[in-house]
């Protein structure tokens, strides 16, 4: 009776301090974004600054939170990513990743006035959804910031990664996707790639 | 011997999940990054009527765009935006109710009383801003797909853009509740007559241009392929406000 006793509290106290455990990473990443967004703004709120340097510090504050990797291949799907090779593997990640960072970049002037608020945070097993609203004047926008922890850390990289952006339920990793598979169905992939390098 | 065969079939299964690493984020992601097969019988005629609707916004739209954005404030423009949200009540109740959405139509109704009034004729919003009542904007084409229509074949309509058989259908019985109509009715319309409704949503139609022009040009930017790119992310918008 005694060993069962002993038996119970010892799975109790490992549930209570993998659920503090759980909770306290939330917290962690809640706050390493938040970080994040602060550095951002105070990059973007610089006067002083040129545009050209504020989209460099940006870029070199965010990258290490996002898994452009996983996105240009989650974006073309596994039997397009499997049919390139390995050098031409890099070479897309690459294209996509540049044409990610040119996309952010356009939209840096609108960041000037915006506040966003941390909604919620979800954690299902390895994913971790920061759900924000993103306000600006009179509108808003509920933008979802998906993250994942890979199984091994990432050089470079934060332990938290960022693989999808949800706005307004949009996804634009899916976007991505349903307009490459769409492409790619006249087309081949030496033909997207250019495509996506010639983008503005 | 049995000691061996054990051994190999420990290698044999580590090698075989060696095999499967390079696919894992796959395995891993594949079915959160799921694509909705569209069915899109009639992609030509939609190929056409993108590329209609993007020469207009560029060659004509955009320039009327320009000088209408000179000539009135941001502040003004979201008052236009306010106005329209606001006639639409009836609209936005109605389609609650048949949803039975309690609280949308209770937020609605809240919000209508106030914008009308505090709100100068819903030019501007206090609902929202001083009393934290959020729009719970709803459709019929959202009604339908709340009891599980689908959205049919994907069709682009000049002027308008990206809709589906579902949503193109819906614009009828939204359009009863309108009060922006062409015939007389029991009940009061902003307007009664063609010239009148053309009129109206013309400047409907522009001034959301006016607030929405940055995010379609960011949107023509990261196409490879517009066509494809719009009706995807028309249909995953729909599908969430239909969903929430």
């Amino acid at each position: 009776m005694r060993k069962m006793t002993h038996w119970i509290l010892t799975l109790f106290m490992m549930f209570s301090l993998t659920q503090v455990l759980s909770a306290n990473e939330e917290e962690v990443l809640k706050d390493h974004f938040l970080d994040k967004l602060q550095e951002v703004k105070v990059v973007v709120q610089n006067a002083k600054i040129s545009k050209e340097k504020k989209f460099e510090d940006v870029i070199k504050i965010l990258t290490p939170t996002f898994d452009f990797e996983l996105m240009a291949k989650l974006s073309l799907g596994r039997k397009n990513w499997n049919a390139l090779s390995k050098s031409d593997q890099s070479r897309f990640v690459s294209i996509y990743t540049d044409r990610m960072k040119k996309s952010y970049s356009a939209k840096l002037d609108s960041y000037n006035d915006q506040i966003i608020k941390i909604t919620s945070v979800v954690k299902k097993k390895n994913r971790m959804f920061i759900k924000t609203y993103m306000q600006s004047g009179d509108k808003g926008l509920d933008v979802v910031y998906k993250f994942y922890k890979p199984k091994k850390p990432k050089i470079a990289k934060d332990t938290w990664l960022i693989y999808d952006v949800e706005i307004v339920g949009i996804s634009i990793l899916k976007a991505d996707k349903a307009q490459f598979k769409d492409f790619l169905q006249t087309k081949s992939l030496k033909e997207l790639m250019v495509a996506l390098q010639e983008q503005k | 011997m049995g000691k061996i065969n054990f051994l190999s079939l420990i290698v044999f299964i580590l090698l075989f999940s060696m095999n499967s690493f390079g696919d894992d984020d796959f395995d891993d992601f594949e079915d959160e990054v799921e694509i909705k097969n569209i069915y899109d019988p009639f992609e030509s005629y939609n190929r056409s009527m993108t590329s209609f609707n993007d020469s207009l916004y560029i060659d004509v739209l955009k320039p009327i765009d320009s000088v209408y954005k000179t000539i009135t404030t941001q502040g003004m423009r979201n008052s236009v935006s306010n106005f329209f949200n606001n006639i639409y009540f009836p609209m936005h109740f109605v389609n609650n109710l048949l949803q039975l959405k309690i609280d949308g139509m209770f937020i609605e109704s809240g919000r209508f009383v106030i914008n009308s009034t505090i709100g100068i004729f819903g030019l501007f919003d206090p609902a929202k801003s001083q009393f934290g009542l959020y729009p719970h904007k709803e459709d019929f084409g959202q009604t339908l797909g709340y009891y599980g229509v689908g959205g049919g074949p994907h069709i682009v309509l000049p002027f308008f853009g990206p809709s589906n058989l579902r949503d193109l259908f819906s614009m009828l019985p939204d359009a009863a509740v309108s009060p922006i109509d062409y015939t007389q009715r029991s009940w009061w319309t902003i307007t009664n007559t063609w010239t009148g409704l053309f009129t109206i949503k013309a400047i409907e139609k522009l001034n959301n241009i006016s607030l929405y022009s940055t995010q379609y040009e960011q949107i023509r930017k990261d196409a490879v392929d517009l066509y494809p790119y719009l009706r995807d992310i028309y249909e995953q918008k729909r599908d969430e406000e239909i969903r929430k």
